[in-house]
This record gives structure tokens, sequence and C-alpha cells, in this order.
């Protein structure tokens, strides 16, 4: 099955997206720190798809994101944004740094659970 | 000068008050899912959107919370310059001032920023964009 990381700092944030993926044919993971997260990944961890948070203490969305890069097992992993921000330019930073999209809370379960699916080309 | 003691002292207060209410909002948010996981109660749109709120809840209360320490520092170092010169005062209540009026705009501009999909400007936003 493939792995999903979800990472983010509120607890809260997590279990909802856990309440959407536990029906889906994938193994998840989830972190409330990006560094553990990170670690984990330099450790040998190949996750299939990254979902991230963006402002977030310690190492924010961004930072992860440019950390994930620099490890070659997941320079060109799948990585979408799961924040409130709903900034332009925020949008454009994360598309530079090789960002594949950007999803806005409060999200539409279904439309997460699509996402996904489309990212991970799993059947519909 | 006393009366910006009280004033600090009262921004300490509210701020205890709030992280006090962003632990209780979520403790009870997590007690609540817990309770839909354990019994695999399948959730709509509502109630994962109501779910959702206590992230924007914390985030909007910990931009004020920023926004208090950032007050508070610009009251000590006032208190401070006032405290070593009394006639640096007009220009110490000069800087306080704008420091405060920072301090507001960009606490105005994160209670933007974190309401996500809640707030009137930003329902044109498509909720998923791929690049």
């Amino acid at each position: 099955m493939p792995l999903v990381i979800f990472v983010d700092d509120s607890e809260t944030a997590l279990a909802s997206t856990r309440m959407v993926t536990n029906s889906m044919p994938i193994e998840v993971k989830q972190y409330t720190e990006a560094t553990i997260a990170l670690n984990e990944i330099k450790a040998g961890m190949t996750p299939d798809l990254i979902i991230t948070d963006l402002n977030m203490p310690v190492m924010n969305g961004f930072e992860f994101l440019q950390g994930l890069r620099e490890v070659p097992a997941t320079k060109r992993t799948p990585c979408l944004m799961l924040t409130t921000e709903t900034k332009a330019e925020l949008k454009q930073q994360g598309k530079a740094l090789g960002l594949t999209g950007w999803i806005v809370k409060p999200f539409n379960p279904a439309q997460l659970k699509q996402a996904i699916t489309r990212v991970l080309r799993l059947p519909a | 000068m006393v009366i910006l003691n009280s004033v600090d002292e009262l921004l300490e207060h509210i701020k205890e008050v709030q992280l006090d209410v962003i632990d209780l909002s979520n403790q009870s948010l997590l007690s609540m899912s817990s309770y839909i996981e354990k019994n695999n109660l399948e959730i709509d749109e509502d109630i994962s959107t109501a779910l959702q709120y206590q992230d924007i809840i914390t985030q909007q209360l910990n931009a004020t919370i920023e926004a208090m320490e950032s007050m508070k520092k610009s009251i000590h170092r006032f208190n401070h310059a006032f405290e070593s010169d009394e006639n640096l005062a007009n220009e110490s209540l000069t800087k306080l001032q704008e420091k405060l009026t920072l301090t507001l705009q960009d606490a105005k501009e994160k209670k933007n920023r974190f309401s996500g999909k809640l707030v009137e400007d930003n329902t044109d936003t498509d909720e998923i964009e791929f690049f």
C-alpha cells in the first residue's frame, strides 16, 4: 500500500485527516513536528505522498519541503500543502519549491480523498 | 509608568486565558474525534469542517497572543526609557505608538491569513489547486 505522511502541529487537524483516510487503501503516518518526519525520511522512510501544514513552529512547511528536496529519495515525491493560507504569493513560493498542490482548510473530506486518489493514481 | 504596568498585567491575564481556551478546545475536539474514530462513525462535510475549526481557533488565538507579546515588549521598552530619562517621554511615547500601530496591522493581517475559507474575501479561493 502506498505510504502517505501527514505533518501538522495541530492534533485535531491530524485527527480530521485520519477520519478521511481510514477507509482508503493507503498506509498513513502522522507527525506533529516536521523535523521528526524529515529525520525518519533521512533514515530511509520513503513516502509516496506528503501532505503538510505551512504554519508550524520549529520547522514550517516550506522549510520542510526544502529539506525533502535535498534528500534523493524524496526529491520528486508529490507534496501537498494543507493550510489556512490563501495568499497567491505563498502558493507561488510553494510551486517554485516543487509543491504538487495547495489545499485550503477547512477542507472538504470528499475533495481531500479525490486529491489523494488523483496524486497516487489509486482506483477511483 | 503605572498605567502601562496595569495594561501589561491585563495583557498577561488575557494571554493566559487564551492559552487555557486553546487547551480546552483542543482537549474537547480530541475527545470528540477519538469517540468518532473508536466507533467507526462516518463524518460528513459539516462535521469535518466543525472539527477543523479548532485548528483555526488555535491559530487565531495564537496570532492575538503574539500581538499581545509584541505590545508587552513595546511597553517594557517604553517603561525602561521613561525610567532612565523622563525628558525622553514624548519621544518614547511616539515610538510606542508606532510600534503598537505596527502590531495592530500585523495582527489584522494574520486574522485574515489564518481564516482559510472562512473569510468572505477568500470564498472564491479554490479549495484544492494543483500546480
